[in-house]
């Protein structure tokens, strides 16, 4: 199919497929997939199971260019088996991600040292629950995989993660998507480990209400996560908002990008034990009485206020606290 | 001084008039009111559950008031359609002692709820007339087949109001409402729905009328119902329970789905001037609804098409009201966090003197049955006659009120412009009646050839005949018949089966638009070109439209939150289909 580069970039980000979060989100016509659907390269464990398999396995990974930087994205299918990591699209995720840390290795063996306006990025799109269940090993070992390369990339290449697909990035994913140097998301993100179903399920519904979707978006959504910290910037949902952030970063030096990190130090730990233990203290039943306790007042209508006047209005953790 | 005691007469309360009953008539009736009598002895027990002056229970004397003024093989009707439930009354139902009250007959509109089926596992009722039961369908056919459950007929929702006021009364009526006063007045508002018929049918044949209501209030809003025809509210802790049937979120309407919208449009709405209409629940209507304001605009149908429309006030329509495409709406019942916007808009919706909406199930099936010229649907089976079904083996899920709607209603004699274009082209009309006009509903099967796990919606027949089987049925659970579908539309295209001069051609007809299902695949390209060159099948280029076109870019509103945005905020979306 073509892709029409420049209609791609006012669509909406939630609604776009992998292929076309991944083609807009680098500069027109510069993306090569790796393993894409003509390669027909499928799960062998969801044939075995009689189950449907896709040719790219619900996933697009490849190399584009953002002005002179390459960059590496990686952009999940939340419509193909619920987004999960399997054994083929996770070793497309994970060895896409080498290729990123074997570019800057390569750059810097080759002239010295690699220039902020030429470095390798790499973006992940999320939109997965975690590991595939019909070959959960293989997904998990995938999973691990991916950690070892995003501790890789740390202080060398940027890491940014997009959440702003309809599954957010749960399970597995959830903490992967974190461990990134940056995260963006627009209003219908999510983060979490164990999906609403499950927590339903293990503690009852009385505890967590999984129908109850203004409950998951203020305990799970991307407005909670941007009053907490893990987003770092809350965006309008269209491709181009997303690209024309990265591309507004892609210059910085890494050690400015590395100051939006959630993970990797021992600060950064004491940092999130720390929004525990005021959980713990301050008896919070609900997000709406951690938002209270970061200084908001207008709690019931944060959720509901158009985006712009939410960034307005909206007061955050502050960091290093 | 005639005068004034002739309209005395007229003016005198229920109440009164027993009291100053003629002696001669009350003698007459010795024998004659026997279901007067026992419904009064059972009141005089029950009195002990209110106190002087107030019809007020408390919440926790339901299930002993229910014991003592039911009795064993009553009919009882519990309100809960495929939207409202009276779900406190049908809870307490089930908590009754069944070696008291056992053998009840149910007759409602919908079997909903879990406890809808309990009454019949504990032994509490054994018989059961209704009209839809789509959440509890496995359930219930499991029920049959054991013989738990002894179902009298399955209706459609006017067949069987018009039956309780006729060989179906209820003794027992079990009601919700919004609001009540302690006289028993009832605020049912927005969710008006059946209420009233129900409660009619049973009061005015001596039935004892029970109301769950959210709140007991010193005045309500305004009185939907009088107090005398009210025995008891009950006022509960939570209100009662209410389904968002008709809310579909636009983010999962599928391209195939608005390509048949715009086939639809093109080639039956516009082509037929259709002014007054029905939308059934579905994603194809819902297509529609956001297509009008974007491709209907284009095309230059606006104010030519769909400005009456019989229909529940849901989001989709938000849209097309805010374009002004829509002129009115008769709603059968409301829609879940659409309240506030209803409000706003008097002008398009049944809105009573206290500002808040008034629904009805009963006129807007009728408006569904003789006051619409088209009707559009959707289905699970299409047999290869035409005739369709909602029931599969192993499943019984009613028909609810779709067949009185998608029906032609040959009781009509006002013309419009479709409705004699329909029937002039019908090819068997002359053949039956002569050349003669007379008129025709329009009625629309809008189906992808392929359904909910790629299974072919083009059958050679239906699953409906071995549910018949199965649950020895004396009719199989057919939702509409094949002679009442004028169109049928795929994404393959359109099919005029009305234009058919005869059985075999429709089958050809309805095979040229079954794609790749197996059905499908026997179609005749031979055939298919005459049929074309008839009129009688219709091809995407035949219609100047291809499925290149058909992109989400074309909705007018593309996710929830749009709808939110289009209503100017006053829309509040039901948790379950937010996210953010």
């Amino acid at each position: 199919m073509r892709i029409n580069w420049n209609e791609l970039q006012e669509k909406s980000f939630y609604q776009a497929t992998a292929r076309e979060r991944a083609n807009g989100i680098v500069d027109d016509g510069t993306f090569k997939e790796f393993l894409g659907p003509r390669d027909k390269m499928v799960s062998p464990h969801l044939i075995i199971l009689g189950e449907a398999v896709e040719y790219d396995d619900g996933m697009t990974a490849g190399v584009g260019k953002i002005g002179k930087h390459p960059v590496f994205v990686i952009s999940q299918e939340g419509k193909f088996v619920g987004g999960a990591l399997g054994e083929v699209n996770g070793a497309k995720m994970s060895y896409t991600l080498k290729l990123a840390i074997d570019c800057y290795d390569a750059m810097k063996e080759k002239y010295g040292k690699v220039p902020d306006d030429r470095k390798p990025i790499v973006v992940v799109s999320y939109d997965s629950g975690g590991v595939r269940l019909h070959e959960a090993n293989a997904g998990l070992v995938a999973h691990s995989e991916c950690m070892e390369c995003m501790w890789k990339l740390q202080n060398k290449v940027p890491n940014i993660s997009i959440i702003g697909s309809s599954l957010g990035a749960y399970g597995a994913q959830g903490f992967v998507c974190l461990s990134a140097d940056v995260v963006l998301a627009n209003d219908y993100g999510r983060i979490g480990l164990t999906g609403p179903d499950v927590i339903q399920q293990e503690v009852g519904k009385d505890e967590f209400d999984a129908s109850d979707r203004a409950l998951i978006w203020r305990t799970m959504g991307a407005r909670s996560k941007y009053i907490l910290g893990d987003v770092n910037f809350l965006l309008k949902d269209s491709i181009k908002e997303f690209r024309d952030k990265i591309v507004a970063m892609s210059d910085l030096p890494m050690s400015e990008i590395s100051k939006y990190r959630h993970l990797g130090s021992e600060e950064l730990v004491e940092e999130n034990l720390n929004v525990v233990k005021i959980a713990g203290r301050e008896k919070i039943n609900d997000s709406k009485d951690l938002w209270k306790y970061y200084g908001n007042e207008n709690v019931d209508e944060l959720p509901e206020l158009p985006q712009e006047e939410f960034l307005k209005v909206v007061k955050r953790r502050p960091r290093g606290l | 001084m005639e005068d004034v005691n002739f309209v005395k007469n007229i003016f005198y309360s229920p109440r009164k008039s027993k009291r100053t009953i003629d002696e001669k008539i009350e003698k007459a009736m010795k024998g004659w009111d026997k279901n007067g009598i026992d419904t009064e002895k059972r009141m005089n027990e029950a009195k002990k559950f209110t106190k002087t002056g107030s019809k007020v229970v408390q919440p926790e004397d339901c299930i002993s008031l229910l014991e003592t003024v039911i009795r064993s093989g009553d009919n009882v009707t519990i309100e809960g359609d495929n939207q409202k439930q009276a779900d406190f009354l049908a809870m307490c139902l089930t908590k009754v002692d069944p070696a008291k009250i056992n053998n009840l007959h149910m007759v409602q509109s919908c079997l909903a709820l879990p406890e809808h089926l309990e009454v019949f596992k504990k032994g509490i009722a054994s018989e059961v007339d209704f009209c839809y039961s789509g959440p509890v369908a496995t359930d219930l056919a499991d029920m049959v087949m054991e013989g738990k459950i002894k179902i009298g007929a399955i209706h459609t929702y006017v067949e069987l109001f018009s039956r309780m006021y006729l060989d179906l009364q209820p003794k027992i009526c079990l009601v919700a409402a919004a609001a009540a006063d302690k006289y028993g007045n009832l605020y049912t508002g927005f969710n008006t729905e059946e209420t009233p018929a129900l409660i009619e049918a049973a009061k005015f044949r001596k039935g004892i009328v029970i109301v769950q209501v959210n709140e007991i209030v010193d005045k309500v809003p305004r009185v939907d119902v009088p107090g005398d025809w009210v025995d008891f509210v009950i006022p509960t802790e939570d209100p009662y329970y209410i389904e968002p049937l008709f809310t579909r979120d636009p983010a999962l309407i599928t391209e195939s789905q608005i390509f048949i919208g715009m086939l639809s449009l093109v080639g039956i709405y516009s082509k037929y001037k259709i002014n007054t209409l029905n939308h059934g629940i579905g994603f194809n209507t819902a297509a529609i609804e956001l297509l009008l304001p974007t491709f209907g605009e284009e095309m230059g149908f606006k104010g030519k098409i769909c400005t009456h429309w019989a229909l529940n006030p849901h989001p989709t329509m938000i849209p097309a009201i805010e374009s002004g495409w829509v002129e009115t709406m008769m709603p059968f019942g409301s829609e879940v966090g659409m309240e506030n916007y209803i409000m706003s808009k008097p002008d398009i919706f049944p809105i009573g003197p206290d500002g808040t909406m008034r629904s009805n199930r009963v006129m807007g099936q009728l408006a569904g049955h003789y006051a619409i010229d088209a009707f559009f649907g959707s289905t699970l089976q299409i047999d290869q006659y035409g005739n369709s079904a909602a029931a599969t083996a192993g499943r019984i899920p009613g028909f609810g009120g779709a067949p009185n709607m998608a029906c032609n209603a040959p009781g009509r004699k006002h013309p419009s412009e479709g409705w004699l274009k329909a029937s002039r082209e019908d090819g068997m009309r002359k053949d039956l009646i002569g050349p003669i006009d007379r008129g025709r509903k329009l009625v629309i099967q809008m189906v992808e050839t392929f359904g909910e796990g790629m299974a072919p919606v083009f059958v050679e027949k239906l699953d409906a005949f071995d549910l018949q089987k199965q649950a020895n049925f004396p009719i199989p659970p057919i939702m509409i018949y094949a002679d009442n579908i004028t169109h049928i539309v795929t994404e393959e295209g359109i099919a005029y089966v009305h234009k058919c001069k005869t059985l075999k051609e429709r089958m050809d007809a309805i095979k040229a638009v079954s794609g790749y299902t197996p059905l499908g695949l026997t179609a005749d390209d031979s055939k298919t070109q005459k049929l074309r060159k008839e009129g009688v099948v219709a091809l995407p280029e035949d219609l100047n439209l291809s499925f290149n076109e058909a992109k989400r870019s074309k909705l007018a509103a593309k996710s929830m939150a749009d709808l939110v945005k289009w209503s100017d905020g006053l829309y509040q979306a039901p948790t379950r289909f937010r996210n953010w």
